[in-house]
């Protein structure tokens, strides 16, 4: 190593990367010719054509340099020959910082199209872990990295939270079978499936667990849901800390033996999938004594062995399907899904290119938690936007939550008109629901009300189309709405008007929403009031939560749907029915 | 023949190559100094493919242009990186053979046809140069040593145009400028860019064994259907 003045990060990084290094990534790390074939590979470049900072080969070797002048005999000597440069102060971990965060999702479409070999992803990945220990990181991966690391899931779902959603989907599944036994079975010993899912279910879409639900519990399954290590997510994946990946993959692993389930079933998520079924026991350094199988195929097999019995005529529409980067590229899962739409869809559509060639959503690699990358996100995502717009669906299916948050901002950015859906969604609304003999009861109707009839609720926020459409939308549903523009008069509202919740905005002029947070719950008249912060900075969340009061009762990340809106004040409000209170 | 030309086509190139393979040797213990990482996950569900294919499937890229999207959309480019690269093997063969087999270039087709080819790569390295140069994100990656590297095999088979016939007799300058080319070349490979061929089979085959026990590899290309008109 070269003793020359640097900064104590850039010496740690430096020190760090020669302990980091494997044959695989030296071989990437010497391997490149500088030949351009990577570059029209990355939808970054496709996009930007006229910026050649987002070749993937320029990028590389932003990695490639540090490496090369501290551990490559050329560089030592003759750095100038080879572009071989130090990495000496924090402003250069800051600029290596927006380049392997900002510039790359970890797609690996450029290191599927190299004559050589050579896995920039790989690489990149290093990079972020490289950074990430000695604390250069967007904000957004340190919040979402701390969730894992103390919480145990990525977006902080608290234990109770978690176990409030199951009970509420499972009195949903016992009303919709009138079975008892139609519930979701938390912490089952010796099931057949322990079935682990991604934390943005229960946080916005409850749906898809309780889809699952109906789909295990048709099929006449075993299964259970662990009450701890059940988020199978892994931010190690995106941040590069092997640290992080072996503890969140290690934490769902013993749950499964401790549980002495037979299979872990992982949800739609593709990075979970990555994580957990081909990452994980590297990260840990143990091989999994169990089988772990994404959802897909165990849905695909229920079909094939008449367990469940689909029509898909049910769904009509025309769909295509995504392949997520993490599944394909990295995983080789790509048939299953789309033997499975064969049977639950009428109308299938290839998308071009697709399998292991397909564009990455834009939002992988974890981009959709760094809101300061967003702008440049979007307008690569012009490739992604025209590859759907190609295939002339109404609808695009793909099989990883992540995926269906970075298609869905860009068909809201582009304007197409699209919807995401996930296979599960839809092999539960083929669902063929075996008839049952039902004795006739006289049942007595009440008269429908609507669901947030009777609640108070405040919303603040201090953009005004904002404000006008969470008004709207509550107001819809029946809810007397209130509204504040800004930090006091939101705090003189909620003394004066004792709301039933209240929605709060971050980042306002005058008093932030940090604020008004900490002085309701500083204020023994209205600590109680139910708070859910709507915030365009997830990087927020940290304040947040990191304030010396009890946290808000729920929290959404801007842009906000009305389902994913009306799902989480429901369940704020534990509202059981969508029909009345609870 | 000149002591002269004896001495930089037979010695002088013995000990280059002795001191490219002592080199590379080094550079070898170097790369395997690091451990390989390994997958301990159980394969992947589709069973048409193994670590193995992966391998075989990985080496062999370079030979399938259509496994690529980028050989595929660049089909021009990867012929003359085909052009271009044998070129350079037939040059480091000629090397051999005109000190040592001199009669296998007794045939004026083969001559020809090698000087063809060696024309062929030079205007290819001329073309690439002026890419490298020209195109902007191809300006910003490379390095002094990939220009230098291009050039050097540029001119290298300009000058083996002239040497291919191999006849001394005509005048020795050619057969000079290329063999002390040759020696150049080869002391300076394994600290250039140009080693490359080095680290192939390496990248390639961790590369494809990771992706073959994925399920990755083979690629699985489907073509989009043209549309047929009604």
């Amino acid at each position: 190593m070269i003793p020359n003045a640097r900064s104590h990060k850039a010496g740690k990084v430096v020190e760090r990367m020669g302990k980091k290094l494997s044959r695989q990534l030296v071989g990437s790390l010497v391997g490149c010719v500088h030949c351009g074939m990577c570059t029209e590979s990355c939808h970054y470049v496709l996009a930007n054509p006229d910026d050649p900072t987002y070749a993937p080969a320029y990028k590389a070797d932003q990695i490639r340099k540090i490496f090369k002048r501290n551990y490559d005999w050329t560089g030592k000597i003759f750095p100038w020959w080879v572009h071989a440069e130090d990495l000496r102060t924090d402003e250069d971990l800051e600029k290596l910082k927006d380049i392997v965060f900002g510039k790359c999702t970890n797609c690996r479409r450029c290191s599927l199209n190299c004559p050589m070999g050579v896995d920039f992803a790989l690489l990149n990945r290093m990079a972020r872990g490289l950074l990430v220990s000695v604390g250069v990181m967007p904000e957004g991966v340190a919040v979402v990295s701390k969730d894992q690391w103390e919480v145990g899931n990525q977006m902080g779902v608290l234990p109770q939270e978690y176990i409030e959603t199951l009970e509420w989907l499972s009195d949903e599944l016992e009303d919709e079978f009138k079975d008892p036994a139609a519930r979701i079975p938390i912490d089952k010993m010796d099931a057949n499936i322990v079935y682990a899912i991604n934390p943005r279910e229960v946080k916005y879409d409850p749906r898809t667990i309780s889809d699952a639900a109906r789909i295990f519990y048709l099929a006449g399954e075993s299964w259970t849901m662990p009450s701890e290590g059940w988020d199978m997510t892994n931010f190690g994946l995106f941040s590069g800390d092997d640290e992080l990946g072996g503890a969140v993959a290690l934490r769902v692993y013993d749950k499964v033996r401790e549980l002495r389930g037979q299979t872990l079933v992982l949800s739609e998520c593709g990075h979970g999938y990555r994580s957990t079924r081909c990452e994980g026991p590297n990260w840990s350094g143990k091989k999994v004594p169990f089988v772990i199988e994404s959802s897909v195929l165990t849905m695909l097999r229920y079909i094939r062995e008449g367990r469940i019995r689909v029509d898909r005529a049910k769904n009509k529409e025309s769909y295509t399907f995504h392949d997520s980067c993490n599944n394909a590229r990295s995983c080789g899962f790509f048939e299953e899904p789309r033997e499975l739409l064969d049977l639950v869809v009428t109308d299938f559509r290839e998308m071009y290119p697709n399998r292991a060639e397909n564009y990455c959503c834009t939002g992988g690699g974890g981009a959709m938690s760094m809101s300061e990358y967003t702008p440049q996100r979007l307008k690569s995502a012009i490739i992604k936007a025209d590859q759907l717009k190609a295939t002339g669906t109404k609808s695009v299916v793909t099989s990883c939550h992540n995926c269906v948050d970075g298609l869905t901002d860009v068909i809201r950015h582009y304007k197409l008109g699209m919807k995401v859906t996930q296979l599960v969604n839809l092999t539960a609304n083929a669902l063929v629901i075996p008839e049952r003999v039902v004795v006739p009861v006289e049942v007595l109707i009440p008269a429908v009300s609507l669901p947030l009839q009777g609640f108070k609720i405040l919303v603040v926020d201090d953009e005004p189309d904002i404000l006008t459409f969470l008004a709207a939308v509550l107001e819809d549903q029946g809810a007397t709405v209130i509204q504040a523009a800004d930090g006091e008069q939101a705090l003189a509202l909620t003394i004066q008007e004792k709301p039933d919740l209240v929605t709060l905005d971050l980042s306002m002029p005058g008093k932030n929403g940090g604020y008004v947070f900490e002085e309701i719950r500083n204020n023994p008249e209205i600590a109680f009031t139910k708070v859910c912060i709507i915030t365009g900075k997830p990087e927020l969340r940290r304040l947040i939560y990191e304030r010396p009061v009890a946290p808000p009762d729920g929290y959404l990340d801007k842009p906000v749907n009305e389902d994913t809106l009306l799902t989480s004040i429901r369940m704020i409000l534990e509202l059981k029915h969508p029909h009345g209170h609870a | 023949m000149s002591d002269t030309l004896r001495f930089v086509s037979n010695e002088l190139q013995l000990m280059a190559l002795s001191f490219m393979a002592i080199v590379y040797i080094i550079r070898i213990r170097w790369l395997l100094k690091y451990k390989a990482s390994r997958d301990r996950q159980a394969p992947s569900e589709r069973r048409d493919t193994s670590s193995l294919k992966g391998i075989i499937y990985s080496w062999a890229n370079i030979a399938m242009p259509w496994s690529m999207e980028s050989t595929r959309r660049m089909f021009f480019f990867y012929l003359q990186f085909v052009v271009f690269h044998l070129a350079v093997a037939a040059n480091i063969i000629l090397s051999f053979v005109i000190p040592y087999a001199p009669g296998l270039m007794k045939p004026i087709i083969v001559v020809r046809m090698l000087q063809i080819l060696f024309a062929a790569a030079c205007a290819i390295g001329c073309y690439r140069m002026y890419r490298r140069l020209r195109n902007p994100a191809m300006r910003l990656i490379s390095t002094p040593d990939d220009l230098f590297s291009l050039g050097l095999l540029t001119v290298w088979s300009f000058a083996s145009i002239f040497a291919a016939p191999n006849r001394p007799d005509l005048g020795e300058g050619p057969l000079m400028v290329y063999f002390i080319m040759t020696a150049f070349f080869l002391v300076y490979v394994p600290f250039s860019k140009i080693s490359h061929y080095l680290y192939y089979p390496f990248t390639r085959f961790y590369f494809g064994r990771t992706l073959g026990y994925r399920g990755v590899y083979p690629v699985k290309h489907v073509v989009q259907p043209k549309p047929t008109r009604t």
